[in-house]
Protein backbone atom coordinates (compact mmCIF):
# COMPACT_ATOMS: atom_id res chain seq x y z
CA UNK A 1 0.00 0.00 0.00
CA UNK A 2 1.52 3.43 -0.87
CA UNK A 3 1.42 5.72 2.16
CA UNK A 4 1.40 9.07 2.17
CA UNK A 5 1.69 11.71 4.55
CA UNK A 6 -0.60 15.26 4.29
CA UNK A 7 -1.20 18.18 6.15
CA UNK A 8 -4.92 19.85 6.65
CA UNK A 9 -5.86 21.45 3.44
CA UNK A 10 -3.22 19.40 1.14
CA UNK A 11 -4.66 16.99 -1.57
CA UNK A 12 -3.66 13.78 -3.52
CA UNK A 13 -4.90 12.97 -7.15
CA UNK A 14 -5.32 9.71 -8.59
CA UNK A 15 -5.68 8.91 -12.10
CA UNK A 16 -5.46 12.95 -12.88
CA UNK A 17 -9.32 12.81 -12.48
CA UNK A 18 -10.11 11.89 -8.80
CA UNK A 19 -8.91 14.36 -6.12
CA UNK A 20 -8.90 13.65 -2.18
CA UNK A 21 -8.07 16.55 0.11
CA UNK A 22 -7.30 16.31 3.87
CA UNK A 23 -9.97 18.65 4.77
CA UNK A 24 -9.77 18.26 8.94
CA UNK A 25 -8.16 16.51 11.83
CA UNK A 26 -9.98 16.85 15.03
CA UNK A 27 -8.53 13.89 17.23
CA UNK A 28 -8.28 10.91 15.53
CA UNK A 29 -11.21 11.97 13.09
CA UNK A 30 -9.82 12.60 9.37
CA UNK A 31 -12.62 14.37 7.32
CA UNK A 32 -11.82 13.40 3.96
CA UNK A 33 -13.20 15.62 0.65
CA UNK A 34 -13.33 13.79 -2.61
CA UNK A 35 -13.81 14.89 -6.14
CA UNK A 36 -14.57 12.10 -8.52
CA UNK A 37 -16.81 12.61 -11.55
CA UNK A 38 -20.39 11.09 -11.10
CA UNK A 39 -19.52 7.30 -12.89
CA UNK A 40 -16.78 6.83 -9.82
CA UNK A 41 -18.79 5.76 -6.94
CA UNK A 42 -17.42 6.35 -3.67
CA UNK A 43 -18.17 4.65 -0.47
CA UNK A 44 -17.32 4.05 3.12
CA UNK A 45 -15.64 0.63 2.81
CA UNK A 46 -17.42 -1.12 5.90
CA UNK A 47 -20.90 0.12 4.54
CA UNK A 48 -19.46 -1.10 0.90
CA UNK A 49 -19.14 -4.60 2.24
CA UNK A 50 -21.64 -5.11 4.35
CA UNK A 51 -24.52 -4.45 1.19
CA UNK A 52 -21.81 -6.30 -1.23
CA UNK A 53 -21.85 -9.62 1.43
CA UNK A 54 -25.40 -8.89 1.73
CA UNK A 55 -25.77 -9.43 -2.06
CA UNK A 56 -23.93 -12.12 -1.97
CA UNK A 57 -26.09 -13.99 0.40
CA UNK A 58 -29.69 -12.82 -1.46
CA UNK A 59 -28.50 -14.54 -4.51
CA UNK A 60 -30.58 -17.20 -5.16
CA UNK A 61 -32.68 -19.05 -7.99
CA UNK A 62 -36.22 -18.43 -8.87
CA UNK A 63 -37.75 -21.82 -8.37
CA UNK A 64 -39.45 -22.75 -5.76
CA UNK A 65 -42.35 -20.49 -4.83
CA UNK A 66 -41.44 -17.68 -2.31
CA UNK A 67 -43.02 -18.19 1.19
CA UNK A 68 -45.67 -16.15 2.29
CA UNK A 69 -44.22 -13.35 4.22
CA UNK A 70 -47.74 -11.12 5.61
CA UNK A 71 -46.90 -7.59 4.35
CA UNK A 72 -49.52 -5.41 5.07
CA UNK A 73 -50.52 -3.19 2.63
CA UNK A 74 -51.48 0.04 3.88
CA UNK A 75 -51.33 -0.39 7.49
CA UNK A 76 -48.01 0.06 9.27
CA UNK A 77 -46.02 -2.80 10.88
CA UNK A 78 -46.71 -3.21 14.24
CA UNK A 79 -43.74 -3.64 16.93
CA UNK A 80 -44.77 -6.42 18.71
CA UNK A 81 -48.25 -7.57 18.04
CA UNK A 82 -49.42 -8.71 14.15
CA UNK A 83 -51.54 -5.96 13.14
CA UNK A 84 -55.56 -6.88 12.18
CA UNK A 85 -54.45 -7.00 8.47
CA UNK A 86 -52.27 -9.47 9.36
CA UNK A 87 -54.35 -12.14 10.92
CA UNK A 88 -56.91 -11.66 8.21
CA UNK A 89 -54.54 -12.70 5.94
CA UNK A 90 -53.50 -15.57 8.26
CA UNK A 91 -56.90 -17.10 8.04
CA UNK A 92 -57.14 -16.49 4.50
CA UNK B 1 -32.99 14.53 -2.36
CA UNK B 2 -35.05 13.10 0.11
CA UNK B 3 -36.87 10.30 -1.51
CA UNK B 4 -40.50 9.88 -0.80
CA UNK B 5 -41.15 7.26 -3.66
CA UNK B 6 -44.48 5.91 -4.78
CA UNK B 7 -45.37 2.18 -4.17
CA UNK B 8 -45.20 0.35 -7.09
CA UNK B 9 -48.89 -0.49 -8.31
CA UNK B 10 -47.33 -1.46 -11.89
CA UNK B 11 -46.49 -4.70 -10.55
CA UNK B 12 -49.71 -6.18 -10.36
CA UNK B 13 -50.28 -6.37 -13.72
CA UNK B 14 -47.53 -9.05 -13.62
CA UNK B 15 -46.01 -7.91 -16.92
CA UNK B 16 -41.89 -8.59 -17.06
CA UNK B 17 -39.80 -5.26 -17.16
CA UNK B 18 -36.40 -4.75 -18.05
CA UNK B 19 -33.87 -3.15 -16.11
CA UNK B 20 -30.41 -1.45 -16.96
CA UNK B 21 -27.90 -1.04 -14.38
CA UNK B 22 -24.91 0.22 -15.47
CA UNK B 23 -22.90 0.30 -12.65
CA UNK B 24 -24.25 -3.30 -11.79
CA UNK B 25 -25.07 -4.31 -8.06
CA UNK B 26 -22.58 -4.48 -5.36
CA UNK B 27 -20.44 -7.79 -5.85
CA UNK B 28 -22.24 -8.18 -9.42
CA UNK B 29 -20.64 -5.24 -11.01
CA UNK B 30 -20.52 -7.08 -14.50
CA UNK B 31 -23.80 -8.11 -14.48
CA UNK B 32 -25.82 -4.97 -16.18
CA UNK B 33 -29.09 -6.56 -17.48
CA UNK B 34 -31.79 -7.60 -15.64
CA UNK B 35 -35.55 -9.02 -15.77
CA UNK B 36 -38.04 -7.33 -13.00
CA UNK B 37 -40.51 -10.65 -13.12
CA UNK B 38 -43.69 -10.12 -10.97
CA UNK B 39 -44.87 -13.97 -10.48
CA UNK B 40 -48.61 -14.42 -9.62
CA UNK B 41 -49.54 -14.90 -5.63
CA UNK B 42 -46.11 -13.65 -4.98
CA UNK B 43 -46.63 -9.87 -4.46
CA UNK B 44 -45.63 -7.40 -3.28
CA UNK B 45 -42.35 -9.68 -3.79
CA UNK B 46 -40.94 -9.61 -7.39
CA UNK B 47 -37.78 -11.54 -8.85
CA UNK B 48 -34.71 -8.89 -10.18
CA UNK B 49 -33.35 -11.95 -12.47
CA UNK B 50 -29.94 -11.53 -14.42
CA UNK B 51 -30.74 -11.53 -18.31
CA UNK B 52 -29.41 -14.16 -19.95
CA UNK B 53 -28.53 -15.97 -16.59
CA UNK B 54 -32.17 -17.63 -15.22
CA UNK B 55 -30.18 -19.03 -12.05
CA UNK B 56 -28.92 -15.55 -10.67
CA UNK B 57 -31.87 -13.89 -9.19
CA UNK B 58 -33.10 -11.52 -6.42
CA UNK B 59 -35.86 -11.44 -4.76
CA UNK B 60 -36.92 -7.55 -3.84
CA UNK B 61 -39.42 -5.99 -2.69
CA UNK B 62 -40.68 -2.22 -2.50
CA UNK B 63 -39.77 -1.09 1.17
CA UNK B 64 -42.28 0.90 2.52
CA UNK B 65 -44.22 -2.12 2.53
CA UNK B 66 -41.71 -3.07 5.59
CA UNK B 67 -41.48 0.17 6.97
CA UNK B 68 -43.75 2.85 6.05
CA UNK B 69 -41.54 5.14 7.89
CA UNK B 70 -38.61 4.26 5.55
CA UNK B 71 -37.16 7.50 4.42
CA UNK B 72 -33.85 6.74 2.43
CA UNK B 73 -31.32 9.74 1.76
CA UNK B 74 -30.31 9.32 -1.68
CA UNK B 75 -27.13 11.79 -2.92
CA UNK B 76 -28.38 14.45 -5.49
CA UNK B 77 -25.23 12.74 -7.32
CA UNK B 78 -26.83 9.36 -7.06
CA UNK B 79 -30.17 10.70 -8.55
CA UNK B 80 -28.56 13.09 -11.36
CA UNK B 81 -26.57 9.74 -12.58
CA UNK B 82 -30.07 7.57 -13.36
CA UNK B 83 -31.79 10.51 -14.40
CA UNK B 84 -33.75 11.39 -11.63
CA UNK B 85 -35.81 14.96 -11.85
CA UNK B 86 -38.00 14.33 -8.95
CA UNK B 87 -38.71 11.97 -6.60
CA UNK B 88 -41.87 10.48 -8.57
CA UNK B 89 -39.33 9.59 -10.93
CA UNK B 90 -37.99 7.37 -8.62
CA UNK B 91 -39.51 3.47 -7.47
CA UNK B 92 -37.36 1.72 -4.98
CA UNK B 93 -36.29 -1.93 -4.88
CA UNK B 94 -34.75 -3.43 -1.88
CA UNK B 95 -33.05 -7.25 -1.98
CA UNK B 96 -34.44 -9.61 0.15
CA UNK B 97 -32.17 -12.46 1.57
CA UNK B 98 -33.88 -15.55 2.45
CA UNK B 99 -32.30 -17.54 5.55
CA UNK B 100 -32.27 -20.86 5.91
CA UNK B 101 -33.76 -20.72 8.52
CA UNK B 102 -37.03 -19.90 6.79
CA UNK B 103 -36.60 -16.15 8.09
CA UNK B 104 -35.99 -13.33 5.44
CA UNK B 105 -34.24 -10.25 5.99
CA UNK B 106 -34.87 -6.93 3.81
CA UNK B 107 -31.26 -4.20 2.75
CA UNK B 108 -32.68 -0.99 3.52
CA UNK B 109 -28.89 0.03 3.24
CA UNK B 110 -28.16 -0.20 -0.20
CA UNK B 111 -31.84 0.26 -2.49
CA UNK B 112 -31.89 0.14 -6.03
CA UNK B 113 -33.63 3.60 -7.34
CA UNK B 114 -35.36 2.99 -10.36
CA UNK B 115 -36.11 5.76 -13.08
CA UNK B 116 -39.41 4.42 -13.81
CA UNK B 117 -39.34 5.95 -17.04
CA UNK B 118 -36.81 4.61 -18.27
CA UNK B 119 -35.90 1.20 -16.51
CA UNK B 120 -32.09 2.75 -15.91
CA UNK B 121 -31.22 1.72 -12.18
CA UNK B 122 -28.74 1.85 -9.80
CA UNK B 123 -27.65 0.04 -6.09
CA UNK B 124 -27.42 3.14 -3.86
CA UNK B 125 -25.43 3.50 -0.63
CA UNK B 126 -27.78 5.74 1.21
CA UNK B 127 -26.71 8.78 3.34
CA UNK B 128 -28.19 7.54 6.15
CA UNK B 129 -26.60 4.50 6.18
CA UNK B 130 -26.68 4.69 9.51
CA UNK B 131 -29.74 4.30 10.51
CA UNK B 132 -31.04 1.11 8.74
CA UNK B 133 -30.13 -2.26 9.03
CA UNK B 134 -28.94 -4.46 5.97
CA UNK B 135 -30.70 -7.19 7.37
CA UNK B 136 -34.01 -6.12 8.62
CA UNK B 137 -36.03 -8.73 9.38
CA UNK B 138 -39.74 -9.38 7.42
CA UNK B 139 -42.36 -10.41 9.72
CA UNK B 140 -42.68 -14.42 10.11
CA UNK B 141 -43.93 -16.19 6.94
CA UNK B 142 -47.41 -17.91 7.14
CA UNK B 143 -46.97 -21.38 7.42
CA UNK B 144 -49.52 -23.54 5.54
CA UNK B 145 -50.88 -25.94 7.34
Amino acid sequence: MLILSRKSNESIVIDGRIRVKVVRVEGDVVKIGIDAPSDVPVHRLEVYEEIQSSNKQAVTRPSAPLPKFPLPKLVPLAKSQPSANHKKTQIA
Amino acid sequence: MNCECETMTESATGLVTELRIPSGLLGFERMKDYLLIARPGEEPFQWLQVNGDPSLAFVVVDPFLVLPDYRPDIPQAEADSIGLQSASDAVLLNIVTLHNTGRATVNLKGPIVVNRHSGVAKQIVIANATEYSVRHPLPEAETIA
